[in-house]
């Protein structure tokens, strides 16, 4: 079987892979391909998992769930509902790598795009059946980006996130923030934020721009 | 139409940080799949949420970690895909295999052959399957009979045009002797009337289900199962209460070869 060759090799049993807790870059350094190091060292782990490697899937938990969890925790602030979620994630992530799409954008993107939607979409379906009202302006105030769930990761990501989100203007700041923290829709943003929802429209885009050249991505 | 297209573009922000409702989001991936610009705005903006994402890392409990690997021990992958989120066309899906095969030389040859294979779904296939999977994927994961078949192994898919407008799509598993139908475009019905599948064989025709009233262009997922041999599935428009019989000639019939 050809697919066992990649990344990973497929007769690694996952409890090999010498994972120290809260450093995921160990897992990556595992991952057993001569140098997997960088940024592709998740994706190629991917493209393993797509092809049923178990070990792979270690190392792309290792990896992911970090960003998965604190993603997941921030818009739904239940701590069990969030790890049940990302659990939830990651098996997403192991049933459907095939259709990872690298033209697409990279593994870490794909990934959090699916913790975010689905616990967007947690969120949304408990609303349309309890109490879309309660949300409240109070409620916005807590989903500011330093708001720190308790062992969030301290990172050169989180300080370089930071100081790119202090520079975007402030509706622009609140705009991103409320939609990807807190989860809200841009009309609730509008509500939230008392503004024209063609506004919020264009202040998360013209921010989401401003941050994605400030972080060098792309 | 000019103020039209500002505005879609307008919503490539909140479309990534899924800020939008279902209405907006489907709205804006249907103009993705005509918008080279827009994918790209959308790869490169979703880059920057994945950051926002990073600086939210908490470490999850180690415990979390076991069982989840024990549960992806058991749960079977989708096969690679027909047509994913922003690959529209043949071409990108022949740069998506070109890419993996620069990563694993050894594997040039299978890639390669992967992506004729793909190519060739891709045409049968048509958008519709990916946007019905795309659908599947966000709306009814939980719905286990219909991604059962859809990750079955030896799913088939089969399209025909609805004679009164649309398309009909079915994907199939003989061996778990089940299919999910799709309709794609069909002419929407006055109120007292709806759509209604039947499993039509040499023992007779039986109601197979009545289709909901589609949403976004889009009428079901819906599963039908215990497909027997010989069985062509039909698609009938009927009293909205449903028939007991066919009343009118078929809009579309599938053969399953089953």
């Amino acid at each position: 079987m050809p697919g066992g060759q990649a990344g990973v090799r497929a007769g690694d049993e996952y409890g090999n892979v010498d994972i120290v807790a809260g450093s995921p870059a160990d897992g990556a350094r595992s991952a057993g391909r001569a140098n997997p190091a960088g940024p592709d060292a998740l994706q190629l782990a991917l493209s393993a998992v797509a092809r049923g490697d178990e070990a792979a899937f270690a190392v792309v938990y290792d990896r992911a769930a970090p960003a998965v969890l604190g993603t997941v925790r921030r818009i739904l602030r239940n701590p069990a509902q969030s790890e049940e979620v990302m659990q939830e994630v990651l098996l997403e992530v192991w049933r459907t790598a095939a259709r990872f799409d690298p033209a697409a954008g990279s593994a870490a993107a794909w990934i959090t795009m699916l913790a975010h939607r689905r616990a967007v979409d947690r969120v949304r379906s408990e609303q349309r059946s309890a109490q879309r009202e309660a949300r409240s302006a109070a409620a916005a105030a807590e989903v500011g980006f330093d708001e720190v769930a308790e062992a969030v990761e301290a990172s050169l990501d989180r300080e370089r996130v930071r100081r790119c989100l202090d520079g975007l203007t402030e509706l622009q700041r609140e705009s991103v923030t409320l939609a990807y923290y807190g989860g809200y829709s841009y009309r609730e943003v509008a509500q939230l934020l008392g503004v024209a929802v063609g506004t919020v429209k264009t202040r998360m885009r013209d921010g989401l721009i401003r941050l994605r050249d400030c972080l060098g991505v792309d | 139409m000019r103020e039209r297209r500002t505005g879609l573009h307008a919503l490539v922000g909140a479309y990534v940080l899924d800020a939008v409702e279902d209405g907006d989001r489907a709205e804006f991936e249907r103009h993705l799949l005509t918008c080279d610009q827009c994918r790209d705005d959308v790869r490169g903006l979703r880059e920057a949420t994945a950051r926002l994402a990073a600086a939210a890392a908490i470490t999850p409990r180690p415990d979390l970690r076991q069982p989840t690997m024990q549960a992806a021990a058991v749960i079977r992958q989708l096969p690679p895909a027909v047509a994913s989120e922003h690959t529209a066309t043949p071409p990108r899906r022949v740069r998506w295999h070109a890419g993996r095969a620069i990563a694993r030389p050894w594997l040039a040859g299978v890639a390669a052959g992967l992506a004729v294979v793909l190519v060739v779904a891709a045409v049968v296939i048509g958008l519709h399957v990916g946007a019905m999977q795309e659908r599947l994927a966000t709306q009814d994961r939980r719905d286990s009979a219909v991604t059962a078949v859809l990750g079955a192994h030896d799913a088939v898919i089969l399209t025909a045009a609805v004679s009164t407008g649309g398309t009909a799509t079915v994907v199939m598993s003989h061996r778990a002797r089940a299919l999910v139908f799709t309709g794609n475009g069909l002419t929407r019905l006055p109120g007292v009337m709806a759509y209604e599948l039947w499993l039509a064989g040499p023992a007779g025709v039986r109601a197979a289900g009545m289709l909901p009233p589609g949403r976004h262009g889009m009428s079901g997922p819906m599963v039908v199962g215990g497909v027997a041999g010989g069985e062509q599935l039909e698609l009938t428009v009927e009293p909205a209460s449903g028939s007991r019989q066919p009343t009118t000639s078929p809009v579309v019939r599938l053969v399953l070869g089953i």
